[in-house]
């Protein structure tokens, strides 16, 4: 665009004559370099005889001995000089170079009589079918790069902000139902353990769960169903697994990047930390199962600490080879094919327990790894306390680290 | 393309950008809210669940 000017000139094509052009308005910036020079150089040369061959060497060389010029120039010229040179020699070094290669180029151009073919070239270097192609795709790429990004974005970030807004409309509409039926509630109070009736609407919330480990303000409500949209509201309950405090596997799906991630830390959880599930009338505080690690010396071990009390190895020591519970331990990574692990008995293919020996479960289910869906993280705990819920009560488990 | 709908933008430059903010924000919308969505589920990287028995 800043080209526009020469167009016009070569306007004629074919008219080598026209060469002086550019000059015209090239010589304007050699022309202003050019007087700079004399002027400097009668100051020092009217100096005294010794020292004319060096200052000829200066003038000759004025770019590239600059630091040999100033002795000279204090040694006996007037003072004035020792200011302006070093200004002035800068400044010439630069408009010397340009004015040269600029000279070249109008010879050249000159020689060949080619400028006005070769201008236009240079002034537009417009849109041949090539140009335009390289172009296309390297915008192309660049625009599919950032979109790339911007999905990380927001899937990691933006699915958050969604997800927790629905995640509180669905805990508003868990508080108010448990408001609504507050009055039947408390007749249930007589009879704490028996079957609690609940509400189970696909996509809605039944309720809610705390992990003191991840801090006091982790908690999520549990909606009923594990399709996708029921996920992006919070961790989803497994249709047809047990119900929480009951006998049988209590199985609960949950994002572990983005939506929320309720289950992103999941990893981290270590034996005996506490999971609690609270529902419209009952606390009931699950603890996760040894690690396979621990299962040896567990009694002895990790076993004797506070919080493991009710905590031991689902295991048969003595006959491990046909205990339901064998295979049973705190957590585990398993193919996203193994339903198994949410079975009321996980990983045991024979005749079930009747319902009331099985033990209460709780099975998380998250992605494995992070970023990807290639594997399963399933993290089992085992039901140790169960408290009705009179108003204001919390339990002792919640203020846990 | 974005020289040809720099140039075909109305205006003098700073209404020609805040045009082109307008543009970019439209787009990044699209994505964020229609594209996005539909193109998640078909990605491998958000399966939590095991089959259900």
């Amino acid at each position: 665009m800043s080209y526009d000017p020469p167009p016009p000139q070569g306007g004629p094509p074919g008219q080598p004559p026209r060469a002086p052009r550019p000059r015209p308005y090239l010589p304007p910036q050699t022309a202003i370099p050019e007087e700079p020079r004399p002027r400097p150089r009668p100051t020092p040369r009217p100096g005294p005889a010794p020292d004319a061959e060096a200052t000829q060497f200066t003038s000759g060389f004025s770019g590239s001995l600059p630091p040999v010029a100033p002795p000279p120039r204090p040694a006996r010229p007037p003072r004035p000089r020792a200011a302006d040179p070093a200004t002035e020699i800068i400044a010439k070094m630069q408009a010397d170079d340009y004015d040269d290669y600029d000279e070249y180029e109008d010879d050249y151009y000159d020689d060949d009589a080619d400028e006005v073919a070769e201008q236009p070239k240079r002034a537009a270097p417009v849109d041949g079918p090539v140009r335009k192609a390289v172009r296309g795709i390297g915008e192309l790429l660049i625009t599919s790069g950032l979109v790339i990004l911007l999905f990380v974005v927001y899937e990691v970030y933006v699915t958050d902000l969604i997800s927790a807004g629905k995640q509180d409309d669905a805990t508003l509409a868990l508080d108010d139902a448990w408001k609504a039926d507050s009055g039947s509630n408390t007749v249930q109070q007589a009879d704490p353990q028996r079957q609690e009736k609940y509400d189970l609407i696909d996509g809605k919330a039944f309720a809610k769960m705390y992990i003191p480990a991840f801090g006091p303000d982790y908690h999520f409500s549990i909606v009923e169903g594990t399709t996708d949209k029921n996920l992006e509201v919070g961790p989803g309950h497994y249709i047809g697994t047990a119900l929480p405090g009951n006998p049988g596997n209590f199985a609960v799906a949950g994002h572990r990047v983005g939506k929320g991630a309720p289950f992103n830390d999941l990893d981290i959880l270590g034996s005996c930390d506490a999971i609690l599930v609270e529902t419209q009338s009952n606390w009931v505080v699950y603890r996760v199962l040894p690690m396979p690690g621990e299962e040896a010396g567990w009694a002895e071990g990790k076993g004797t600490s506070k919080k493991c009390e009710k905590v031991a190895p689902l295991k048969d020591a003595a006959n491990p080879g046909t205990s339901p519970y064998g295979k049973t331990v705190g957590q585990e990574i398993v193919n996203p094919t193994q339903a198994e692990v949410i079975s009321p008995v996980p990983h045991f293919s024979g005749d079930l327990p009747p319902t009331a020996q099985q033990v209460s479960l709780m099975t998380l289910t998250t992605c494995h790894p992070r970023f990807s869906d290639r594997q399963r993280l399933i993290v089992h705990a085992v039901m140790t306390q169960f408290y009705p819920k009179p108003e204001g009560f919390v339990p002792a488990e919640m203020k846990e680290q | 393309m974005y020289g040809w709908i720099w140039r075909h933008l109305p205006g003098p430059v700073p209404l020609r950008l805040c045009q082109a903010l307008l543009l970019v924000a439209g787009v990044v919308a699209l994505l964020m809210f229609v594209v996005f969505p539909w193109a998640e589920p078909k990605l491998p990287f958000n399966n939590v669940t095991t089959p259900t028995q």
